[in-house]
């Protein structure tokens, strides 16, 4: 799924290793999503949003939306 | 079985902390086990207790290996180790069940039915090792 992750990460100048501290996920994991290699669970993806206190579709695109 | 980044989460380390003991009661079990059924030739219930008691430590790894699954919070590593499983399973069966056939054919010799863990085991490894190695080709951010 495209994602922003790695964008919204640069703006706070946060490593994915603090990132994944945030998370409380593997840096794998982080790498994982932002290179749109795995799809988060539901609550994971609102984890994501609510770090960056934005809604989800701000963080991930729709996959129908995709192109 | 786990790679080094599953050790590094409270799931990963706790399946470490059950996985050597168990492994080492299985050694200790095997080598007891034969060692005993040479030197004593047991029969009836004693027999049964002694032959039986070696795949006790191996069905307990597997309860280890289950409980990881449950316990992992981290659900990126967890799916990752479950696809690995998968692959496990899917060589184990086909490698005994061609196996079995070819057996039954007088092509191979007898493969005794524990062996069906060892694929299993060998198959996961062979799943990471191509998982590890799509994530190194999808490349790492920083």
């Amino acid at each position: 799924m495209i994602n922003r992750l790695k964008v919204l990460r640069a703006e706070r100048n946060w490593s994915q290793g603090d990132l994944a501290e945030k998370l409380e996920v593997s840096r794998q994991s982080v790498n994982a999503i932002e290179t749109g290699r795995y799809d988060p669970s539901l609550p994971l993806a609102f984890k994501i949003a609510e770090l960056f206190g934005l809604a989800i579709e701000d963080v991930f695109t729709s996959p129908s939306r995709e192109n | 079985m786990l790679r080094g980044e599953n050790n590094s989460t409270p799931a990963g380390r706790a399946y470490l902390r059950r996985f050597w003991p168990t492994m080492i009661s299985y050694v200790v079990a095997l080598f007891g086990a034969t060692w005993a059924l040479r030197h004593f030739h047991p029969t009836g219930a004693a027999l049964v207790v002694l032959s039986v008691l070696p795949a006790v430590p191996v069905i307990a790894i597997i309860g280890v290996m289950g409980l990881y699954i449950v316990e992992e919070r981290d659900e990126y590593l967890r799916q990752r180790v479950v696809s690995g499983m998968l692959v496990g399973i899917a060589v184990s069966l086909s490698v005994m069940t061609a196996w079995g056939f070819m057996e039954e054919a007088g092509v191979l010799p007898h493969l005794p039915g524990y062996f069906a863990f060892v694929l299993w085991c060998a198959g996961w490894g062979i799943g990471q090792c191509l998982l590890g190695l799509r994530e190194r080709h999808a490349g790492h951010g920083a």
